[in-house]
């Protein structure tokens, strides 16, 4: 999303459903992953809306729409490409909006071309007519929301499916508007923010890339000497390369070719503080990763399962953290928006809030003094958490961080019935301000931005064009922002509503703020000088630029053609486990690729490593249940969930149970195509196609057959216990980000 | 005065089980009793699948209050359903006669010990003082006396479950019904009309 549209956020918000016409559901399960979003979806119903559910599983969500299309896992881009070429054909396609807003739309529709509706079907495995059906309806019906989530991402080519489906949707000119829009729904809260305070292991916070410039930036923000903080690194380059991903650390623990990558080391220690790794694919390499680190520390509310799962006797510790209700401070929602929390009760027994751990670490590593020195920002102490927001509201420009307050958003907390749940407008005392001021939040005084990318509104009200900031490799091969590529324009040819400056421009920078009509004075000039508006800590540039209507990082075009990619046009490639091995030769998937997030990834040579579907012949979808969240080490503790789902299950259409002799009920093993083994109960279910079986994502505590249930400190172990079904996922991850394949996997089962 | 219903609106429930929990929490009901239940028919069937939350549905002229041989039902004002724990020798005849399988024969603690039988009470406690920890004990939290509505309908993800004098109650069925405008108001609400499909 980020490299087609500019950011990589969701577009619009839930509330905006409700005046959408038609909603097309694809690699998503609200209904599950997202109950109480659910209801703005059936409201949205109400209002007249088209609900269209595409997946490989009939799913609760399905169950609601008006029109469900089944799909094979992973074939998404082939039945958007179909989708486009239809709107083409029948001229539904909004030509005005992609000349005035998107860069080499063309390509795309010449890419479309062989995705006729015969081999959409074929690729797919639904039938033409009920695509065509899909497609009529979606097309036809204006305005068009799109939601997705991990159904997407968590593919060797997510990627391109998160870049067409909003090129899919600018052909119908539903980005930027009320009612459409590319609804990416995270999985719990504050994962938005998670990543926007750059828990990833390439980038800085607020997206910052790590070179040496946005160090350089950070040392400023920081208030430390940036030759200090290069020295707690071992090189310099090691300071600008992108570290391991979740799914890719276990290699550099267990494969010793990709030491090289990691500064001739393997990893050696792991700290994981909350996040559930047994979720990952190949669970069992995992296993032998931790097995073999010299140190690994959990901190969490619950013990980690995968704690649980290692074999290791000494140098592991559990930390125990404090769970949501005993903490406090912002947390960022699936729209951008963000919210203030406060704290319910005090943490219980040993349990520390994580920011009091990591100051502890910060303490007994040496550095507490550097790492809080901007918390204070020249005051003798620092009050938590509001200065580490503020702290954000200083330093995070890129996509607007500065208006979020504690102030404001303190404000909104005591005034939430103030608001609109339609257009997140509020009223009284919170006038001119969206709830949870979505991002870009320009200042304090701009409202935040529910519905991105509006031209038809100003600046100050939410308005803006797509980004501006495109770079290309420049003579010494270090990026620089170009405003064309191939002799067309990047820049938009419209613009918002109340812009003093007419068509696209570049990003705000002090060279060229005054050739859009702005004028400084010698002062401000003196003070701004060679900045831009995403490192100007006077906001001088920023503020010049609302008042003439501007959006700060210019107003551009989106990009239909991502130059810098390995396919700049998305494209279908089929699974690298693939089920269909006839198609593999036409749709093949990616040379191997070395130092992917420090890690050697095979992709050619593990598709073609053999015939994988003759010997694992069930193609496997995994997903969550209702009754639980993420790894379940939370909700499994929890008696009265556990009552409800309290076992692992594997559903299974009762024409392929009878294949192989499996009544309802019977335990099965289910074999992966790497080592992993799991033994469940097979329950028959309609909701699966007939070559498919689906797992929960949602148990630990049994291991191939066996109970770990000693395993846990007395007294720890959760209600429900079961296989993890990422023992038997396949290996593969996303060519840009790494993110694991989970749903495309093959296996083989038998009757246990 | 009107009386207290509860309407489980079937184009919204999504088998989420929020009602059930948040049931089992506010009145810490122990595990095995379930005062409200989440039932799915047709899983898994293009077009036929449907769900609907179901509890004691406080009936008028309710058939386990008639079958009760030591009368521990009594209906308040207001039409909710209430029995009293002390008179309740557990016969179960309230279970064969309640057409909703409503009523739980638990087989640990207060809520159930084997013979006592325990129910949805609308959140609406029962014949001990009124909030008092007796109460609690015996039928849970009294929301009604605080002037909440229960707490299944006040936690459901997607407002299908809806809770209150059933005029308000009709009066929101009667808008959604509108606003979909499909007859949902003149269509049978039961199994028929799920097997067809609609
Ligand atoms: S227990 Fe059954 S019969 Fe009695 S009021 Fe409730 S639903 Fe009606
Ligand atoms: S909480 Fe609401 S939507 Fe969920 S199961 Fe209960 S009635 Fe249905």
């Amino acid at each position: 999303m980020a490299n087609t549209l500019g950011y990589g956020g969701m577009t619009n918000h839930l509330g905006d459903m409700q005046n959408s016409k038609v909603i097309l559901i694809m690699g998503a399960n609200p209904a599950v992953n997202h109950p109480v979003g659910m209801q703005h979806i059936l409201k949205g119903k109400e209002n007249g809306a088209k609900i269209i559910s595409i997946d490989p599983r009939y799913t609760k969500t399905s169950a609601h729409a008006d029109l469900f299309a089944r799909i094979r896992t992973g074939t998404d881009i082939a039945f958007l490409y179909g989708m486009i070429r239809y709107i083409v054909k029948n001229n539904l396609h909004d030509k005005q909006y992609l000349d005035e807003r998107v860069f080499d739309w063309e390509s795309i529709v010449v890419e479309a071309e062989q995705y006729t509706p015969d081999v959409v079907a074929n690729v797919c495995g639904c039938t033409a007519e009920k695509f065509l059906e899909v497609v009529k309806l979606f097309a036809e019906n204006s305005p068009g929301c799109l939601i997705w989530n991990q159904g997407w991402t968590q593919h060797t080519i997510g990627t391109s499916n998160t870049r067409l489906g909003p090129i899919m949707q600018m052909f119908l000119g539903n980005i930027g508007k009320v009612g459409g829009g590319c609804n990416i729904l995270r999985g719990h809260d504050n994962v938005q923010g998670a990543s926007d305070m750059a828990n990833l292991s390439d980038i800085l916070p607020g997206y910052y890339p790590i070179n040496e410039g946005s160090w350089k930036y950070y040392s400023g923000q920081w208030q430390v000497d940036y030759e200090w903080l290069k020295g707690r690194f071992k090189t310099k380059d090691m300071m600008e390369k992108k570290g391991f991903a979740l799914s890719t650390w276990p290699w550099g623990v267990i494969d010793d070719e990709n030491a090289a990558n990691n500064a001739g080391t393997p990893l050696k220690a792991l700290i994981c503080i909350g996040n559930g790794i047994s979720t990952i694919t190949m669970t069992h390499k995992t296993k032998e990763a931790l097995d073999k680190l010299d140190l690994v520390v959990f901190i969490d509310p619950y013990v980690n399962d995968a704690a649980v799962i290692t074999d290791r006797t000494d140098n592991m510790f559990l930390l125990p953290a404090a769970s949501q209700v005993e903490s406090s401070g912002s947390v960022a929602a699936t729209n951008r928006s963000y919210q203030w929390r406060s704290q319910v009760v005090k943490p219980l027994y040993e349990a520390k809030e994580d920011h009091e751990i990591l100051f502890e670490f910060a303490k007994r590593l040496g550095f507490y003094e550097e790492f809080t020195r901007s918390l204070k920002n020249g005051k003798p102490s620092y009050e938590w958490p509001e200065d580490a927001t503020r702290e954000f509201n200083r330093a995070v420009k890129t996509i607007g961080l500065q208006g979020v307050t504690p102030e404001r958003m303190k404000r909104q907390q005591e005034n939430w019935a103030l608001f609109d749940p339609l257009t997140l407008r509020g009223s009284g005392v919170v006038e001119g301000e969206y709830y949870g001021l979505p991002w870009p939040c320009w200042s304090d005084k701009h409202p935040g931005t529910p519905i991105m990318y509006r031209t038809d509104v100003s600046v100050m009200e939410g308005g803006m064009g797509f980004r501006a900031g495109w770079t290309d490799k420049g003579p010494d091969g270090k990026p620089v922002v170009v405003a064309e590529k191939n002799g067309q324009t990047l820049l938009a040819v419209n613009e918002p509503a109340g812009s003093r400056f007419k068509g696209g421009h570049l990003e705000i920078t002090a060279d060229n703020i005054e050739s859009f009509g702005i004028t400084l004075t010698a002062e401000e000039k003196e003070k701004v000088k060679g900045k831009n508006w995403k490192n100007d800590n006077t906001y001088i540039l920023v503020n010049k630029a609302l008042e003439a209507g501007l959006c700060p990082y210019g107003n551009g075009k989106a990009r239909a053609r991502a130059w810098d990619w390995a396919d700049q046009l998305p494209k279908h490639r089929e699974p690298l486990h693939s089920f269909r091995q006839d198609l593999v030769a036409k749709y093949p998937t990616f040379e191997d690729k070395k130092d992917h997030y420090r890690t050697n990834i095979r992709y050619a040579s593990e598709q073609n490593k053999q015939n994988w579907v003759a010997d694992f012949p069930i193609n496997v979808v995994t997903g969550r249940i209702v009754e639980h969240m993420g790894t379940g080490t939370e909700t499994r503790a929890s008696k009265y969930l556990a009552e409800l789902a309290g076992e692992m299950y594997a559903h299974i259409h009762p024409t392929l149970a009878k294949k192989y002799g499996v009544d309802n009920g019977d335990m099965i093993w289910v074999h992966g195509t790497g080592e992993g083994k799991i033994k469940v109960k097979a329950v028959y279910s309609y909701s699966v196609a007939e070559t498919d079986i689906f797992m929960p994502q949602n148990f630990s505590g049994l291991w191939s057959g066996k109970s770990l249930v000693d395993k846990y400190p007395k007294g720890t172990a959760p209600y429900a216990l079961g296989e993890n079904s990422n023992q038997v996922t396949s290996y593969g991850y996303d060519i840009v980000t790494a993110c694991p394949e989970t749903k495309c996997t093959l296996v083989r089962i038998e009757k246990a | 005065m009107s009386r207290m219903k509860f309407y489980c609106d079937d184009y919204r429930c999504i088998d989420c089980n929020g009602c059930v929990v948040a049931c089992k929490e506010a009145h810490e009901i122990p595990v095995g009793v379930n005062r409200r239940r989440v039932i799915t028919i047709n899983e898994g069937i293009e077009g036929k699948q449907k769900s609907l939350s179901v509890a004691c549905m406080h009936c008028s002229d309710a058939p386990c209050q008639k079958v009760c041989p030591t009368d521990c039902f009594y209906i308040r004002t207001d039409g909710i359903v209430l029995h009293d724990k002390d008179k309740c020798i557990g016969c179960g005849y309230c279970l064969y006669a309640c057409p909703f399988g409503a009523p739980q024969f638990g087989h640990e603690g207060i809520f159930g010990v084997k013979g006592v039988m325990d129910k949805c009470t609308f959140c609406a406690g029962g014949p001990d003082e009124t909030l008092s920890e007796n109460e609690f004990e015996h039928y849970g939290q009294n929301r009604i006396a605080e002037g909440k509505i229960p707490m299944c309908a006040s936690m459901c993800s997607t407002k299908a479950l809806i809770a209150g004098d059933a005029s308000e109650v009709d009066k929101i069925y009667e808008y959604r019904t509108a606003k979909r405008g499909d007859n949902t108001s003149l269509k049978p609400y039961g199994w028929e009309a799920y097997n067809n499909g609609k």
